[in-house]
């Protein structure tokens, strides 16, 4: 039926969906309606320390619940303009069932496009999330589990404990957790307290590199576990590593560190990837991303070549780009951008 | 549909008076940079409201054209309300969203990838033609395929020819079949049917892609005004088609009439293939300063308008949202009188009766 009715809008109102075309009118009586989203209410919005903020949405009843470790876009609308970004979930699929209701748990970051703003949501405001993504979730093993978590990498393993302790799952295997953190900057322990207390076979360190060293320096009394490992790269890599030389089996979900970009580095040449349509090429700093696709024979749509007739604009799915004309850096999530006023700053991904 | 572009430049460009382009460019970018730091929230909301406007219009028009008999009055009111809501969706919405003025609020309904219009022009072609082609090259003769549309003489820099002498009755014709002749545009000055090819064009898409394009929006238009809605009606089949007509022919004078207004005013200047060799921004900015007028009026009518009725302001800054026009045309004013250059503007009446003049004035050698 939706298919039909999307046919049905494309051909008689040119609009991709049916959906879609009603959108505007919808939103007056459903704020933040959208075509391609859920809907989901602010609960409270609260600062758990310094950096980190605890968000309790209601997701629409039409919500798929999430498995424990899995993560969602939010996207909220910042000044006119939809900003997306992933956080994972930090409650479990039972609190969810029982409560309606999800947690997020994140740092904000000062320079960020979407985290500063998130204390500026207010109860009862409306949002967008996506469908719940991701295969970090608790894994089928027979084995001991390690988590090994780094800042707040720590969500997913929350959300993990939250229900296999409800359902009991932990009793059957012994859970350790080792949670790096910089100093007092560790969240949630009161919630792992509880779990420890309610549960003799989940325990926990809390950790800090300054006091207890690397993460390699703890790993190698579990060497029969299976591991879980969420944090920056640096940790992913160090804890991959160590796992390959004593072939001890992993998952593992990582955040690479937002590209750190400078404005001076723009003066010197530096070579960067750009991946489009699943294909993959050298680009520099130096020229636009136009001239560039051009000069490797890719096949692009283009009209002025000075940013005035958006035909060569494109999505970008990741990475930063800089603006020609203005100087100015792009987000770094997905957005629309003019391949020929567009220099790479950091690797970047386009669909063309 | 024959196009005629061979270049006889009789009014050397040289003649005018030059003003200095870098000051001159620095001054509009930065009243640029000023509203772009200003466009948000604002924004969004006015273009969804519009939207939400467009689509209530529109569906009010369809319903009331169905009570038509119950009392002609209803039909009437209708008839204005569809047209009304074509007039948006052609203007403030489709026009300017395809100009990408929309596209920084990420959404993917309203941007210029996305957007297709209520109109028979494929959204992707016009803006190849239009959003590349003319405002690229504006009222460069032979390049700008804009200016008189291969089909009025409305220069010197054109050969006069004995067609030229009905060229008046051209204009009407285009102007009630407007939608028809925006949508073949592209085709005609690609040649698609037939005449020579200008091999000096890089052709993106093919012709047989651009056949297809045009047979398939044009078909789902006719389909959608004069078959479907007429049917749903049942026996008020006439009311309806009849209605769809009306509406039609109505948005078709207003664009029309708008557009002219906003290039082909008396004082507008044309501009040779050299002036675009290596142009400075300041230069670009010039060229397109002088290529169009203004017309004054009111806020409702420079909605109407999609606010084209800043055409001046349009050229210089396509991509800015067409509602920050208006703040913008007092200091782009000043600009343009402080170096000098004539700042083209004038009642509606004024702007269209020197279209008119310019249209019969070279009907004739
Ligand atoms: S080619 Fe015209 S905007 Fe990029």
């Amino acid at each position: 039926m939706r298919l039909l009715l999307d046919k049905f809008t494309d051909r008689i109102f040119h609009h991709g969906s049916w959906k879609g075309y009603w959108e505007v009118l919808m939103q007056q009586i459903k704020p933040a309606w959208r075509d391609g989203y859920f809907r989901a209410r602010v609960v409270t919005v609260k600062n758990l320390n310094t950096h980190i903020l605890e968000v309790v949405l209601e997701p629409d009843s039409s919500w798929p619940t999430h498995a424990a470790g899995q993560h969602i876009a939010l996207t909220i609308e910042l000044n006119g303009r939809l900003t997306t970004r992933v956080f994972t979930i930090a409650s479990g699929a039972n609190t969810h069932q029982r409560d309606k209701q999800i947690r997020l748990v994140t740092k904000v970051k000062a320079q960020g496009a979407l985290t500063p703003y998130l204390h500026t949501c207010v109860p009862n405001q409306w949002v967008n999330i996506s469908a719940p993504m991701g295969e970090f979730v608790w894994p089928q093993t027979e084995k001991p589990l390690l988590m090994i978590a780094g800042g707040s990498g720590i969500t997913p393993f929350i959300a993990m404990l939250d229900d296999a302790i409800n359902n009991a799952q932990v009793n059957q295997k012994a859970v350790h957790l080792l949670y790096f953190a910089k100093p007092n900057e560790h969240v949630l322990l009161e919630e792992l307290s509880t779990f420890s207390k309610r549960c003799e076979s989940f325990t926990y360190d809390t950790l800090t590199k300054q006091r207890d060293g690397d993460v390699e320096a703890h790993l190698s009394y579990f060497a029969d576990a299976h591991w879980l490992v969420c944090g920056p790269h640096a940790m992913f890599e160090q804890v991959e590593t160590y796992a390959k030389t004593i072939s001890a089996p992993v998952s593992s979900e990582h955040f690479a560190a937002l590209p750190v970009v400078s404005h001076t580095s723009l003066t010197e040449s530096e070579t960067f990837s750009l991946v489009h349509n699943g294909q993959s090429l050298t680009i520099d700093n130096q020229q636009t991303l136009l001239l560039q696709l051009q000069q490797a024979e890719q096949p692009v749509t283009y009209g002025c070549g000075m940013g005035i007739c958006h035909q060569c604009q494109c999505v970008k799915k990741r990475g930063v780009v800089r603006d020609t004309r203005t100087g100015e850096l792009s987000d770094s999530a997905e957005q629309l951008i003019q391949l020929c006023v567009s220099q790479a700053v950091t690797d970047v991904e386009i669909q063309l | 549909m024959h196009e005629t572009q061979e270049t006889l430049a009789t009014q050397p460009t040289s003649a005018r008076k030059k003003p200095n382009y870098e000051i001159l460019a620095a001054q509009l970018d930065e009243i640029k940079a000023d509203i772009k730091q200003k466009v948000g929230a604002e924004d969004a909301a006015y273009i969804r409201r519009i939207i939400f406007i467009q689509r209530i219009c529109e569906w009010s028009g369809r319903i009331l054209l169905m009570l038509g008999f119950l009392q002609p009055l209803l039909w009437v009111a209708g008839v204005l309300s569809l047209a009304t809501a074509k007039i948006l969706d052609n203007m403030e919405i489709g026009h300017n969203v395809m100009h990408g003025q929309y596209d920084w609020m990420n959404d993917k309904h309203i941007n210029s990838k996305g957007y297709e219009w209520d109109i028979a022009c494929d959204g992707a072609s016009w803006n190849r033609v239009h959003n590349y082609e003319h405002h690229t090259y504006t009222n460069i003769i032979g390049k700008d395929r804009d200016f008189g549309y291969g089909l009025l003489r409305l220069s010197n820099d054109f050969r006069w020819r004995v067609k030229n002498l009905w060229q008046f009755a051209t204009y009407i014709v285009l102007s009630v079949l407007f939608q028809w002749g925006v949508s073949y545009h592209e085709m005609a000055a690609e040649r698609v049917f037939f005449g020579k090819k200008k091999d000096n064009r890089k052709n993106q898409v093919t012709h047989n892609e651009l056949k297809k394009r045009f047979f398939s929006k044009g078909a789902r238009q006719l389909v959608k005004d004069y078959v479907l809605f007429p049917l749903i009606a049942g026996p008020l089949f006439l009311w309806v088609f009849a209605g769809n007509l009306i509406a039609n022919l109505l948005r078709n004078l207003w664009t029309s009439t708008i557009i002219f207004c906003g290039h082909f005013t008396g004082d507008v200047e044309t501009f040779k293939e050299e002036d675009c060799k290596n142009e400075s921004r300041g230069q670009w900015y010039y060229r397109q300063a002088l290529g169009s007028s203004n017309i004054k009026g009111g806020n409702l009518f420079h909605v109407l308008t999609g606010h084209l009725s800043f055409q001046i302001e349009h050229h210089l800054f396509p991509d800015i949202p067409a509602r920050r026009y208006r703040e913008m045309a007092p200091k782009v004013q000043a600009v343009f009188k402080q170096h000098g250059m004539h700042y083209n503007t004038g009642g509606f009446l004024k702007q269209y009766a020197s279209v008119l003049k310019r249209i019969i004035r070279y009907s004739f050698p």
